[in-house]
């Protein structure tokens, strides 16, 4: 079969679009709309925690049973890219929050101080922050570095905010933390877009 | 010295081999996926899909998530190989190094 060479110029470029779409749809793995669903339950759940303290418990038991199973809705079986590392980290993400419930319990009764109860919350409050953004820094190590950038960066945002903001660490976290994954699920879903 | 395979070069057959190249040896790609990439329709794609799984460039896997049916489709060894020399072919065309 012969071709000409504009042709086949035209083919390599062909190719290399293809590519380049493909290998950005695997590395986001729909990740764009689970960054968008739960910047969105951090903003809700820390303004909530800020103006409604009584409620916080149950209101960050309730989003976070939404968005788990959201998140298991939107990613069993419907990724356009199928692949055993997929399904790891599934099991990845239930397997840490586990672990760190099991740690949180058997820590607990001893560690609410009589009078330092609002900084025990604020402690709390920065883990149960930072134990998703280890993720995605172990993430990021395998997969793809932006996802360690964005760990890094929220861990750091999170320390931030609860050394120098304590009073307005609840709001600080739903504008930094949620804002950070909102944007970063529609800077993807929009910049690397099929 | 690689050769032109009249099978990978037909333009919508192309991408997807370029687009299932791309993917690690063990991904497959979704096929709605594939099809909203390449803007086909499922017949035109369903066609190409039956052309190169023929040629045992691909292969189809079929299965379904809650009642719906679902198709993946990952290059084979043969097929990864077939675009890498037609991808070389290319290049010794327009005078580039192949590797």
């Amino acid at each position: 079969m012969d071709i000409s060479r504009e042709e086949a110029a035209e083919a390599l470029q062909q190719i290399d679009e293809m590519t380049t779409r493909v290998k950005r749809a695997v590395a986001n793995g729909g990740g764009d709309v689970l960054f968008i669903l739960w910047g969105m339950i951090w903003i809700v759940g820390y303004l909530g925690t800020q103006f409604f303290p009584i409620y916080a418990g149950w209101l960050w038991l309730a989003l976070v049973v939404l968005g788990s199973g959201a998140t298991i809705f939107m990613t069993w079986g419907r990724m356009p890219v199928s692949s055993p590392v997929g399904a790891r980290i599934g099991w990845l993400w239930f397997f840490l929050y586990l672990y760190i419930n099991l740690w949180v319990f058997l820590i607990y009764p001893f560690l609410r101080i009589k009078g330092m109860e609002y900084t025990f919350y604020l402690h709390f409050g920065a883990i149960q922050a930072t134990v998703p953004m280890f993720a995605y820094v172990v993430m990021g190590l395998w997969l793809d570095h932006f996802m360690l950038w964005i760990g890094l960066a929220v861990t750091a945002l999170t320390l931030v905010g609860l050394f120098l903001f304590p009073s307005y660490f609840w709001v600080w976290m739903a504008v930094t933390g949620g804002g950070m994954l909102l944007g970063t699920g529609l800077y993807i879903r929009y910049r690397w877009r099929v | 010295m690689s050769e032109i395979d009249p099978i990978i070069h037909q333009p919508v057959r192309l991408r997807i081999m370029a687009a299932l190249a791309a993917l690690g040896a063990e991904e497959q790609l979704e096929f709605t996926y594939l099809r909203d990439l390449l803007g086909a329709t499922d017949g035109n794609l369903g066609a190409h899909l039956f052309k190169l799984e023929d040629a045992k460039y691909i292969q189809l896997t079929k299965t379904f998530v809650g009642r719906k049916p679902r198709s993946y489709i990952a290059a084979t060894l043969d097929g990864r190989k077939a675009f890498q020399d037609h991808i070389a072919a290319l290049r010794a065309i327009i005078g580039e190094d192949p590797s």
